[in-house]
Formats: structure tokens, sequence, C-alpha cells
């Protein structure tokens, strides 16, 4: 019965985030309709968002987003030809992780993201090659006792891709993140970490869509990195493969809704996900409303299945250019059967882009267990983050 | 353009979010089994980029995996059948004598008493095909536990 209540609970949530909000995007989902831009196409070269900036996207940066400067590659000095795209990602962090009991709060600084991005067009086919490699970020040292954090090379997205035109059909293969949910630049969000898109699981992919400017779907197959593959292409997660497919309809140019599902499976079990997203950007309040509501179902092989609850709600307010703030709550509950199995989170975010390819980030969260301290001890995390990009 | 939006709509989905946040019963009803703690419990807390996934095994412990998982934990003595008290593996996510696993976030009190309650049962293999490893109920610790 109780059950039942939760999932009819689970479902009204599913309506309430259609009918009041909406949509994905990864990495800055906050700039979609804020910036004016509705399309995550329309400033990255992905179809749905993430990585490497259009000159668009480059203009939007600097234009719209920052205090100023020149959001070109190397803020303009050089332009590359037409044919290739070139970027990069360089952040550095400092965090304080406090995990109540006994343990005394942990301080690290560290390298956390040292990434090159390249695209090479040929010539008006429409397709092109996409490669991003660089170097593993890591909290904590190596076990070597050595005070070097792990950078190992890694390259988590490499790709062909088909797509003659801003919008209409495209075709992908090779490694990304599956078009799905709003997936933030940040991976601790649970949204990310519990639904598939934690840090490094992007999956080998075959994907298209077709995108308009009201309106996009996704459809793609994916597998996941087999285990012996070379380190560079290691990824984590669950190891299988499987399908997803993500729908959004945009309306008025400030508001979306999307729906998507995905199910993957492997020798030990299977995972069937669906939820929705929903975004909406009030001008008059420069304030954007966004959430997201994922129910996974998981059945293991010859054992029982059981369902979980991913949530996201937040407001971000964009006072002025250069300037965004966000509060969020967030729920994952890893078995619906039972509440105190439950973690909730409240998230502080401000980001400052005081200058063309530069950000600053601070992000304090704090998280509780089922109903409270009786439950597991609370969590906090603050973190300052330092971000450049190429 | 006229961007105007129905003012009740932010707090609609406030109120809905927060009573799902009720969902469940206070009853543990969890079967006790390896493969339903690997799938719900340890695969999304340990497993993760920098922890014991494929990519870092950390400590050489890979985790995500029901076959895997219950092969680091049990032949390699984190669990010792039937003696919670004595398993490191409950001294790791309880954080008695180490910093407490995982890092990030501690398990709810209801997953931790999960994981005794399999212990105490004789950490049996639960999972698709025959167990990777048949326990011992004599073992001693891994050298390296808590390191």
């Amino acid at each position: 019965m109780r059950k039942n209540s939760c999932l009819v609970v689970g479902l009204g949530l599913v309506g309430a985030v259609l009918l009041f909000s909406a949509r994905s995007a990864q990495a800055y989902p906050q700039f979609q309709f804020s910036s004016g831009t509705s399309r995550c196409a329309q400033c990255h070269y992905a179809p749905a968002g993430f990585g490497l900036l259009t000159s668009w996207g480059r203009d939007e940066s600097a234009d719209t987003i920052s205090r100023g400067g020149d959001g070109g590659f190397l803020h303009g000095a050089w332009t590359p030809p037409d044919w290739l795209a070139l970027g990069g990602d360089l952040r550095y962090a400092g965090v304080r992780n406090a995990v109540g009991g006994t343990d005394v709060p942990e301080t690290a600084f560290f390298p956390m993201q040292a990434e090159l991005y390249g695209r090479a067009a040929f010539g008006d086919s429409g397709i092109s090659l996409y490669v991003a490699g660089g170097l593993r970020g890591a909290t904590r040292p190596s076990e070597t006792g050595a005070v070097i954090h792990s950078t190992a090379p890694i390259s988590r997205e490499h790709y062909l891709m088909w797509k003659p035109s801003a919008t209409g059909a495209y075709v992908r293969a090779g490694r990304f993140y599956a078009p799905y949910g709003l997936r933030f630049a940040e991976h601790v969000y649970y949204v990310r970490r519990y639904s598939g898109f934690n840090l490094y699981e992007e999956t080998y992919n075959l994907s298209g869509g077709y995108l308009e400017e009201n309106w996009e779907v996704h459809a793609t197959a994916f597998t996941a990195v087999p285990v012996g593959a070379p380190e560079i292409l290691r990824s984590v997660g669950m190891r299988g493969s499987g399908g997803a497919v993500y729908g959004e309809k945009r309306f008025a140019s400030m508001a979306a809704v999307g729906l998507q599902s995905r199910v993957m499976s492997n020798t030990e079990q299977r995972l069937i996900q669906g939820g929705a997203v929903g975004k909406v950007w009030v001008d008059a309040a420069k304030l954007l409303v966004m959430g997201e509501l994922d129910i996974h179902n998981r059945a293991i092989v010859g054992g029982q299945s059981f369902n979980q609850l991913i949530g996201f709600f937040g407001l971000t307010f964009i006072p002025i250019k250069g300037v965004m703030a966000g509060l969020a709550a967030e729920r994952y509950q890893e078995d619906l059967r039972v509440s105190k199995v439950g973690r909730n989170a409240v998230d502080l975010q401000i980001n400052l882009f005081p200058w063309a390819h530069v950000e600053v980030m601070l992000f304090g969260r704090y998280q509780l267990t089922g109903g409270g301290s009786a439950d597991g001890d609370p969590a906090s995390l603050g973190m300052l983050q330092l971000h450049y990009y190429l | 353009m006229n961007r105007t939006m129905r003012s009740d709509g932010p707090l609609v989905l406030m109120l809905v979010g927060l009573a799902a946040l009720g969902c469940g019963s206070a009853d543990d009803t969890r079967p006790a089994t390896w493969s339903y703690i690997s799938t719900a419990i340890v695969q999304p807390s340990c497993a993760t980029a920098n922890c014991h996934s494929n990519l870092s095994q950390r400590s050489g412990v890979q985790l995500d995996g029901i076959r895997t998982g219950y092969y680091q934990l049990v032949a390699r003595n984190f669990v010792l059948p039937g003696r919670p008290g004595d398993s490191a593996l409950m001294g790791l996510i309880e954080g008695n004598g180490s910093r407490r696993m995982p890092p990030d976030f501690a398990l709810p009190k209801a997953d931790i008493d999960l994981i005794a309650k399999w212990i105490s049962n004789g950490a049996p293999w639960s999972g698709p095909g025959s167990a990777p490893f048949t326990p011992s109920v004599s073992g001693t610790p891994d050298a390296s536990v808590g390191n």
C-alpha cells in the first residue's frame, strides 16, 4: 500500500515537472533560455550540448555570460580555419569534506580537469571527427604515498558525426554521454551520479536524432567500455548494453519539457529508468526553475527487483551578467521500500564569470540521510573551483 | 517577447517534491543478500571514478559487479563470514579504526545493519551462477585492509 502510494507520488512529480517546467543540456543547463539561446547545439558542437563550443557559443560566453573579454580560441589571438575547432578545460579545486562520526573533516586541493578538445570537419560533407583527451583529476593522493595525485591520461569522448546543418537529422558514433537528463558540469549532483552519468561513465554509442527550433529527439544504442580496455579508455559504472531516448519540446523560448527513458542490462542485472525534466525561465525575475525526476527499476538476474528515485529541483538566479547563484534540493532513494535509506541534499552554487574564459565556482552542500541523524551521519561539502577554458 | 509563467508552478513542484521525500516504509523489508547489497548499496556508493571502480581500483579492490565484489571482499577476508564484529568491511563502513568508507558520505545506518546481517548469516553467495569463492570461517584480514 505504502509502495503504491509512493509510486503515485512519484508519477505525480513527473506530471508536475511536465506541467510546470524542462530539459537537458550537459555542462551548463543553466544557460538554456537564460542566455537567450534555446538549443544546446547552438553553443556546442555536440547535438545535445557538452564539450567544445561553437563560434556562436564562444561569442555568447563572452558577450552574454561573462563580464567582458574575447571568447575566441586563445582570446582571439589566433582563429583556427573553419574546418578546425580547438579548445580545452582546466579546473583546479579545493574541497572541504565533512562526513561526521569520528572522522576529521578532509581538506584537499587538487587538479580537477585538464583536457584538450579538437574537432575536424571534412569539407562540406557534414562529417566531423571529435576527440577529447587529457589527464584525470583525483581528490585523494595515490596510495604509494606520493603527493602527486592520480592523473592518468584518459579520453572520455571521441566520435565521428554526420550533422550537415544546425537543425535536422544527425548521426553520431563513438564515446560520449547519451543525451539524457539534466547533465550538469558538476557530477556530484544526484541526477548525474546515480543515473548512469557519473564521472567517466561515458559509453560507446551509436546515436541519432533530429533537431528543430522548438523540439528535438535523440535515440542512442550503447555498450560499456570492455573491462580489458587500455587505461586511457576505461570507464566506471554498470557495465552493460542498452538504449536511451530523450525528447524535448520547447515553448516560447522560455520553457522546455523533456521525457526520457533508458534501458541497460548485463549478465547480473537489468536497469529500466524513465523520467522527465523541465525548465522555465522567468525573465522578469531573472530566475530559472529546473527539475528532473527519474524512477529506476533494477532487477537482479535470478533475484528480485526494486525501485529507486532520483530527483532534482533547483532555482538559478542570474541577476547580472557574470553572476549566477543556484539553490537546489535533491533526493536519492536507493530503494523505495525503505524511507530511511534516502539521501537528501541542499546545494548552494555560485558561479562567477568575471572575464571570458575564466570562471570561479563556489559550491556548498549539506546532505542528510533518511529522516535525520538517527538514520546516518549528515555530511557537508564545500568547494572552490577555478576554471579556465581555452 | 512576453515571457510569463504560472506563478504557482515552482510552489507546486516543491510541494510534490517534498511529498515524495516520505516514500517507503520505516521497516526494513529488504533482503540481506549479497546480490541486493552489491546492486543497491555497494556499486553506487563505492565503485566510483576515484575509488573501487575498474578505473581506479583503490587498495586493489574493485566493487563494480556482483561477482567481482563478492570475490574481492570475501576471498580477501574483508568479510569474515558469521563474524561482522571482526570483519574489516564493517570497521571501514562504520569508521572504526580507519577513515570511514565511503569517504564522501557515510552509508545510511540501515544499509550498514543490512550488511552486518548478511555477514552474520555467513555471507553466502547470491547472484547469477555459482559462487566465485567459497568462504572460510577462519580467515584473517588482508594486510592491506584500511590502507
